[in-house]
């Protein structure tokens, strides 16, 4: 399964070293299939800015963008996949920064750069000390090395804060709702689906290389997987906005996927290669089902903002009158993405709860606790989710406008947008239906990341209950036919007539009374209210024809608003006043660095 | 094997986290009353074969001053005080629940490494006991009135009644007997004092805040 | 042919089950009530009745009754009733349960959404909240069952060897019971919850999402809700009355007697209660996920 290609690069420590591998194949197949898709949806989404903006430049950092994310899930060395690493974040930052003359995008832009740099500060310390242990930046080599248990805990530690930056892990996840929304939606696309799995990539490769870990990582994975799953689809259900509600859904996904590294790493470190194989491989299809419904959520959220020119969900509403097949295939991607069946998210996150019943009846008593609160957290994830879709979708496709009609007719959907988009439902169809092909690439993946072999475990215990529930799906579509049957049976004695939606008696209804987005999530904002900050405001209405009011509702990131926030004011006042020491002749600097030369030169001499 | 001790012991457990879950005094008092009823009626199983004299004195004065008195008393303290009848607790009741299940979980948590002189009637005593003194101590600390401050004190000893029930045979009945007269006096002591309290401040109708104030400690 | 038998049974006993229900209420209210028969004749009036679609509906709903009334009948498959064995039984069985109701929540929502109106939006609105609390206390029982039957399949959870389970942790079965009842009401809308009994109302969960299906539609869904209602109560059966088999009548029998049990235990607390404010549901639904979880705790605490 492992090929390799060598090349000569005259870097230090550096080789132009490639090595395909499960892990990187996985990771690779998602890459290459929503670059694609994004790539071909983005002829059509960018035609009418063809003669506004500088295009040409948006699509060179979109290849370059494609050629980094392709070297990093290949690369064999350090050097190389930092190089490449760094790229991937610099062409993303120009991605994003498409629409430079909002303030709001200029801000999201660098937020997402800083974010992104401070991550890989962090790996920079994590690969050398991997090199320092086994003296290579090679990384098989790296991974033959043993690591000490310690050194292996303080790596771990690092690749969770390093990499979780790109991923989005809570509460390391501020850029990622500012700059998922700023961006162009086929880069929001590649974004979410993609890039910041780039960051699971980098912590799967990092336990590779590590091999066994103890126990307490696998509890901090799973975790960390229920925190970014919960707080993620709840931020997600206080939006008004859709692609910032998409992008902080990714953050949910990426919970998912780290609590089925983290049954994985339990499974590992208590020798039960089945369940670390699960675990894994639970984790590694997530990844790739997310980047698929992700992806083509995002493509359809773009075509309908497009169409709307707005993307305040409350200001839409009957879009799928307007756009019938974009919103089927919303529809698809939406209840791929809330875990239901037919399509391919149930496949990943059924894997991941079987891993996660496993783990209770065969792990020590904490384990078993542990499992149970991830357990009881994804099935809350699920329902959040739903609900969260449903909101989406019964708010902007369904129901009356909520704007006047004419307003809503934007640009025509061309045909480069709408197959991507049906390409990758299709993905989600298939593997949902057919799930065999995919779900053993994936348990290949967990073999490979678990070092175990694949022959010699019950893998027949996943697959017969996988094919049983896809008997049971398609038993669940004979029974929808055969009732649309009876149905067109008994309604074709019986006419049926078209009227107005019954209003209990009242008469005098505009679309504006339609429950909104908002006052649809205020309920379960209101349940969560203390650990979401959600605040309503409305004013009071006086006398007997009160003047027009309005009401605002929203939910502040406790991370962003009560840690970073203060946290980095602080910073700044700090460094404000360290300003006193700065000099402004160029003299100075030149001194500084002479004595610098110094200084070295003296330590070099002892 | 599940005998009729878990059963109450579940059942007192579970009563504590209904008390913390609910928002209306009375409510509250009436579901004390059926925690001591069922209380009381522990000594009776605790011996299957041989009900001895001590078992049923413990059982019938428990189910008397408990879960008829005390709470009748405590009926008259609200009657009298003229107060809502909604508690205001400090941290939501949804939150609360959830708080509570945590604690229990907790309690089980540390009765793992607890380890009692004699072996109890059931192995569940030791962490339902500690759930409940816990549940009791949460109730006095998040819930503001006078009254539901007396309700978690009585309840903590219900969960202290329920361990001194698992050391029965150690414990002479006259303490188990002083700690049920100490309770109703305190009890007692406390109606008397809510009551001249708002009494007072009836008097001197100083301002809103203030009569609010009497009921609360 | 198994599948037949099931559906057969469900498709003729789920709406007499309504109709004890309706019968005890009668009885407690001092009435004599309607006949046990009246939802089989409610349900033939709406199948002879036209229909009216409202103007802004989409296909989602027209679809919604179908996909309601399939999710049932495939969850019907996965539950023993009585003698006949679940049809339906894998590993795992237990997540296609949740999902299939997943779905099928998921198009009632957006179908009380499609008909662009208030009432029905703020149905929607509830049913997402109270789903999500209902999916937890559903998943806390299953993983109590699944470790005192170290199985994730429903059929060997709630049978099996659970009448050697009530001597070793009997407990964890009385909370779990309990646990399981709360849910039930919850999810089948009835009245600590919810009041199936008035519509038009705004505190209703389940029948103002309905409001304006007419005709075939109504049926349906009314159909599939008394058969969501049967199969629960089919669920907790087995839990109650562990019985082992003895032969097929007298197996019946116990079935049918615990069914009439659970309609009397339902219809007793929809008269003896009053209908919860809407913001103290939630916190029904946390004591009886309180409960699950306690009885979660009992039971690693057992081993």
């Amino acid at each position: 399964m492992e090929k390799y290609f060598q090349s000569s690069w005259h870097v230090p420590f550096g080789e132009f070293s490639l090595k395909f591998d499960p892990l990187s194949f996985i990771f690779l197949v998602a890459v290459i299939i929503l670059i694609l898709c994004a790539g071909i949806y983005a002829v059509g989404y960018m035609r009418p800015y063809a003669s506004k903006r500088p295009v040409g430049l948006h699509i060179f950092f979109y290849l370059v963008l494609s050629l980094a994310l392709i070297v990093i899930v290949l690369a064999n060395n350090v050097i190389l996949f930092l190089g490449a690493w760094e790229i991937m974040s610099v062409s993303a930052f120009f991605l994003v920064v498409f629409k430079d003359e909002e303030s709001d995008v200029r801000r999201a832009g660098f937020l997402y750069l800083i974010a992104s740099h401070c991550g890989t500060f962090l790996l920079i310390i994590m690969f050398f000390l991997m090199a320092s242990n086994s003296g290579s930046m090679n990384f098989d080599i790296i991974s033959h090395a043993p690591f000490p248990p310690v050194l292996a805990g303080v790596i771990f530690l690092l690749a969770i804060f390093g990499f979780g930056v790109k991923a989005g892990f809570i509460p390391l996840h501020i850029w990622l709702p500012h700059a998922h929304p700023a961006a162009p939606s086929h880069v929001s696309a590649v974004l979410s689906g993609v890039m910041i799995k780039m960051g699971i990539y980098g912590i799967c490769r990092v336990l590779w290389m590590i091999g066994v870990l103890p126990d307490w990582c696998g509890y901090l994975l799973l975790i960390i997987g229920v925190l970014c799953g919960v707080m993620g689809v709840l931020y997600a259900l206080g939006q008004h906005e859709l692609k910032r509600l998409l992008a902080y859904h990714s953050i949910e996904n990426i919970g998912i996927v780290a609590l089925g590294l983290g049954v994985g790493l339990l499974g590992e470190s208590h020798r039960m290669p089945f369940l670390a194989v699960l675990g894994f491989g639970g984790a590694l299809l997530h990844v790739f089902n997310h980047a698929i419904f992700k992806g083509l959520l995002f493509l359809a959220a773009g075509a309908v903002i497009q169409k709307t020119h707005t993307g305040e969900m409350d200001r839409m509403g009957g879009m799928a009158k307007v756009m019938p097949l974009v919103s089927i295939l919303f529809l698809i991607g939406a209840l791929a993405i809330c875990g239901l069946p037919l399509f391919n998210g149930f496949i990943s996150e059924f894997i991941i709860y079987f891993g996660l019943f496993q783990g209770i009846f065969h792990l020590p008593l904490q384990g078993t606790f542990v499992c149970a609160l991830g357990i009881i957290a994804l099935a809350l994830m699920g329902t959040l989710a739903l609900a969260c879709f449903s909101k989406v979708y019964g708010t902007v496709f369904l129901g009356e406008p909520r704007v006047p009609k004419g307003s809503q007719l934007g640009e025509r959907i061309s045909l480069w947008m709408c197959i991507p988009m049906i390409v990758l439902a299709g993905f989600c169809l298939w593997i949902g239906l057919f799930p065999r092909t995919a779900a053993g690439i994936a348990f290949l993946g967990g073999a490979f990341l678990s070092h175990a072999d694949l022959l010699e475990l019950p893998m027949d215990n996943i697959f017969s209950p996988l094919t049983c529930m896809i008997g049971g799906v398609v038993l669940f579509l004979a029974l929808v036919l055969i009732l649309t049957y009876l149905r067109v049976l008994f309604l074709k004695a019986l006419p049926a007539s078209v009227s107005e939606t019954w209003r209990c008696g009242f008469s005098y209804v505009t679309p504006r009374m339609q429950y909104t987005s908002s006052s649809f999530a205020r309920l379960i904002l209101d349940f969560f209210k203390r650990i979401l900050f959600y605040k309503r405001t409305f004013p009071q209405v006086k006398g007997f024809f009160p003047q027009s009011a309005s009401m605002s509702s929203s939910v502040s990131d406790f991370f962003e608003e009560f840690l970073f926030k203060p946290v980095f004011g602080k910073l700044t006042n700090l460094s404000r006043k360290l300003d006193i020491s700065r000099i402004r002749y160029t003299q100075m600097y030149l001194m500084y660095i002479f004595l610098y030369l110094i200084i070295l030169l003296v330590w070099k001499l002892k | 094997m599940t005998s009729w001790v878990d059963v109450i012991c579940i059942t007192v457990v579970f009563l504590s986290l209904i008390i913390l879950s609910n928002y209306r005094v009375a409510a509250m008092i009436r579901i004390f009353a059926i925690q001591s009823f069922v209380l009381g009626l522990l000594p009776f199983f605790l011996h299957a074969f041989c009900i001895s004299n001590r078992d049923v004195i413990l059982g019938v004065v428990t189910m008397v001053l408990k879960a008829v008195l005390v709470p009748s008393i405590l009926f008259w303290a609200i009657r009298h005080v003229s107060m809502r009848s909604e508690v205001k607790p400090i941290i939501g009741l949804s939150a609360s629940i959830i708080l509570g299940a945590m604690i229990i979980a907790g309690a089980f948590w540390v009765s793992l490494s607890l380890k009692l002189p004699g072996k109890p009637a059931s192995d569940l005593i030791l962490p339902c006991s500690l759930s409940t003194v816990l549940l009791g101590f949460m109730i006095m600390v998040t819930r503001t009135r006078a009254v539901t401050q007396v309700l978690g004190y009585l309840i903590m000893e219900n969960g202290i009644f329920l361990f001194a029930v698992s050391l029965f045979d150690v414990m002479p009945v006259l303490i188990e007997m002083g700690i049920l007269l100490d309770i109703f006096v305190a009890v007692f002591i406390m109606a008397i004092v809510v009551n001249h309290i708002n009494e007072e401040f009836e008097k001197n109708p100083a301002s809103v805040t203030f009569s609010k104030m009497g009921e609360t400690f | 042919m198994l599948i037949f038998s099931h559906w057969i049974i469900v498709f003729l006993l789920a709406p007499l089950f309504v109709g004890v229900i309706a019968k005890v209420k009668a009885f407690f209210a001092g009435k004599k009530g309607p006949s046990l028969f009246q939802p089989f004749f409610d349900l033939q009036r709406l199948f002879q009745k036209d229909s009216v679609y409202s103007r802004t509906t989409t296909w989602v709903f027209r679809a919604v009754p179908i996909i309601c009334l399939a999710a049932v009948l495939l969850l019907a498959l996965l539950v023993p009733l009585g003698p006949f064995k679940a049809p339906l039984q894998f590993t795992g069985d237990i997540f296609l349960a949740a999902s299939i109701l997943g779905l099928a929540r998921f198009f009632m929502i957006i179908a009380a959404l499609d008909t662009g109106y208030s009432f029905e939006g703020m149905g929607a609105s509830r049913e997402a909240f109270f789903s999500c609390l209902c999916e937890m206390i559903l998943f806390m029982n299953f993983i109590t069952l699944s470790l005192a039957q170290h199985s994730i399949s429903l059929s060997s959870m709630i049978g099996g060897n659970l009448p050697l389970s009530w001597k070793l942790w009997g407990t964890v079965l009385i909370l779990v019971v309990g646990s399981f009842f709360i849910l039930i009401l919850a999810e089948n809308a009835r009245i600590p919850i919810d009041d199936p009994d008035t519509h038009l109302e705004l505190t209703m969960i389940h029948e103002v999402k309905i409001l304006d299906h007419s005709g075939v539609d109504l049926g349906f869904l009314l159909y599939a809700s008394a058969i969501k209602l049967f199969v629960f109560a089919g669920i907790l059966i087995p839990i109650i009355l562990p019985i082992e088999p003895v032969n097929k009548v007298m197996d019946m029998l116990i079935f049918l007697g615990g069914m009439l049990a659970v309609s009397i235990a339902v219809g007793i607390v929809e008269s003896t209660t009053a209908r919860l404010r809407l913001n103290r549901v939630n916190h029904l639904l946390l004591i009886a996920f309180a409960l699950g979880f306690f009885g979660f705790v009992v039971k690693m605490w057992k081993g």
